[in-house]
């Protein structure tokens, strides 16, 4: 056990705003180094009091938090803030920058970095996000998937090794947001990053390892993402729905059709037509 | 005509027009009483084409229409009343709350309005509990919510003013599913059961299209689809010519109608009506129905 390297400890972890209202209660969480885990619930189930808490952004009324071994307290806060790197849920909260370039380039100011690695980490995190053409823009004046990009980038240019994502993806195309999910996956895949990520996105919850379902302030299930698509009661008790191909196949089931959810549609698409020109 | 654009350009910094305005010569037209769904990538220009709707944007060339106001470039016109008749929720909630409780926020655009005080409370409390809030919520600060919350009461403080036009922009964003599809269904019954005119920005174009009755596909600025459900599942391209994905129903239909000839019908779109056709399929056009039979195994 004492082997696997955890990015995170919870231990009987409680949060509350007020005193009269409990938002989390008594939370026991491991989470291993490298690993992708998504929080999912309802809203206002405390996902996002949750990331606070993890990026020590609130600090907890009882328990405790260990980051990577070290117990988050006044006096580690400092250390540790700067391994954790957040996406908010709303971008407007995170600029600081009067152009986009300064955005990015201002948490690494703190960096004692070289000025040339500086500038190239700037630009090789502009291109992979696809925001080099906005570079010399203002925050303001940016459309709202432009701004979750720009956060995106600014939180990745420091390369923190652990990111937690507030609904990043929230805004994005479905296109940008499969982008934005490739760019997780190539995280995850290097083993340099711990990833949480808040969604209420089917398909991003599906590529990542593991799903933790918030209820009633505490944590209602933690399952295998296929395992959470296949609990139906599970699912609405977070009021989540399955993907477009989970529900078909299950429309078809009870109708007596048995179809093998397949890699993607095209595969169900020519399992039907199959299936319709049987005699 | 509920809302009519004629040749409207729109560029945020004047003197850029010729390059990169943000609206470049929309012309379009919605029906009242309509639902409209507009997609498009980020940053083609929805958000700005929304904020024409009660002028908060003006045309820096062309004309918009809405209702019995128009507005053109450089006018001032009688925006009070027109702001009061189209209701606009904005990408971000943040920006549409001000006040330091939600029932202020709900009641302020009543009040201002001449609506008494004891009516409009009313209202504040009927809004919340269409979008599935509770009244312990009246007395809570809106900036202290969660995001999916907070979006909640943004929504409703545009309810309260009783609109003839509504229109969000993306406003399932940070909603959970269910909530998702619960706000879809209200908007729907507000359309049909009072008449009003939906109009509505999203990204998700597929748990919008059994509801929306025309749909909008912009890029870089510009309309380049405006029809149908089902022209718009036919002339897919067009979504994909914006930079969108398919979504995966509008896939699926349309191959099963290619291989299967059913190119003239209407499209079926959802899990359930797409399940229900195949079973039609299979047992009517394949094998006549039996007595007591299921659909059989698949072969
Ligand atoms: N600053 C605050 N002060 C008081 N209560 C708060 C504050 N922020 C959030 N809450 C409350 O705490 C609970 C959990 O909120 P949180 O933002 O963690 O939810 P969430 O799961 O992220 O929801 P969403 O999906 O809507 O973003 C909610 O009941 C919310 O109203
Ligand atoms: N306040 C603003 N000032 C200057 N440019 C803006 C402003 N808001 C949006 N833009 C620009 O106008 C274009 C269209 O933006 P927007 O209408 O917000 O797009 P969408 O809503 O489709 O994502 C984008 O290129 C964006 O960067
Ligand atoms: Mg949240
Ligand atoms: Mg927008």
């Amino acid at each position: 056990m004492k082997d696997t390297v955890l990015a995170y400890e919870l231990q009987q972890v409680s949060f509350a705003y007020h005193p009269q209202q409990q938002i989390l209660d008594n939370i026991n969480l491991r989470i291993t180094a490298g690993s992708w885990v998504t929080l999912v619930g309802a809203n206002g189930s405390g996902k996002s009091t949750l990331a606070k808490l993890l990026g020590g952004l609130l600090a907890a009324n009882a328990g405790k938090i260990y980051v990577e071994g070290t117990e988050m307290n006044q006096e580690s806060i400092t250390h540790l803030r700067p391994r954790i790197g957040m996406v908010f849920q709303n971008p407007d909260n995170q600029f600081i920058g009067a152009t986009v370039e300064e955005d990015i380039a201002f948490g690494l100011e703190g960096r004692c970095l070289p000025r040339d690695e500086m500038v190239e980490r700037v630009k090789r995190y502009a291109d992979k996000l696809e925001i080099g053409h906005l570079l010399s823009k203002h925050p303001a004046e940016l459309s709202g998937g432009q701004k979750q990009r720009v956060a995106v980038a600014a939180t990745l240019a420091m390369e923190p090794g652990i990111v937690i994502f507030d609904e990043a993806s929230s805004m994005l195309d479905e296109k940008a947001r499969g982008e934005l999910q490739l760019i997780m996956r190539e995280m995850s895949e290097s083993g340099g990053y711990t990833i949480i990520s808040i969604t209420h996105d089917a398909e991003e919850i599906l590529a990542s390892d593991r799903a933790i379902v918030l209820k009633d302030g505490g944590v209602a299930a933690d399952v295998s993402p296929l395992e959470l698509f296949r609990n139906q009661e599970l699912l609405s008790s977070c009021r989540l729905i399955a993907p477009f191909r989970v529900r078909l196949i299950q429309e078809l089931s009870s109708r007596g059709i048995e179809l093998d959810p397949g890699q993607d549609i095209e595969e169900v698409s020519e399992q039907l037509c199959r299936y319709i020109s049987s005699k | 005509m509920s809302v009519h654009f004629e040749q409207v350009s729109f560029a945020y910094d004047d003197r850029s027009l010729w390059r990169h305005g943000a609206l470049a010569d929309v012309s379009l037209s919605i029906t009242p009483g309509s639902f409209v769904g507009i997609a498009g990538i980020t940053g083609s220009g929805k958000s700005t084409l929304l904020q024409h709707l009660n002028g908060i944007l003006k045309p820096t060339a062309g004309r918009v229409k809405v209702l019995d106001f128009t507005i053109g470039a450089g006018d001032k016109g009688p925006l009070r009343e027109l702001r009061r008749r189209v209701g606009l929720v904005f990408q971000f909630p943040e920006q549409q709350l001000f006040e330091d409780t939600v029932e202020k926020d709900l009641c302020f655009g009543p009040l201002n309005f001449g609506v008494p005080l004891e009516e409009a409370k009313d209202r504040a409390s009927r809004a919340l509990e269409m979008l599935g809030l509770d009244d312990s919520f009246l007395p809570r600060n809106p900036f202290h919510l969660s995001g999916g919350q907070m979006r909640k009461v943004a929504i409703a403080s545009i309810l309260t003013m009783e609109p003839d036009i509504i229109a969000l922009d993306e406003p399932t964003a940070t909603l959970d599913p269910q909530s998702r599809a619960e706000l879809l269904q209200l908007l729907s019954r507000l359309q049909r059961e009072e008449g009003k005119t939906v109009i509505v920005v999203t990204h998700r174009i597929e748990e919008m299209l059994p509801y929306a009755e025309s749909w909008i596909v912009m890029k870089d600025g510009t309309p380049i689809f405006q029809g149908t459900p089902a022209e718009l599942v036919r002339e897919e391209r067009h979504l994909s010519e914006a930079g969108l994905a398919l979504p995966e129903c509008i896939r699926l239909w349309n191959q099963l109608a290619i291989k299967l000839g059913l190119e003239q019908e209407e499209p079926c779109l959802s899990a359930e009506a797409i399940a229900e056709r195949v079973a039609a399929l299979y047992e009517h056009e394949v094998h006549p129905p039996t007595w007591g039979g299921g659909a059989g195994d698949a072969g």
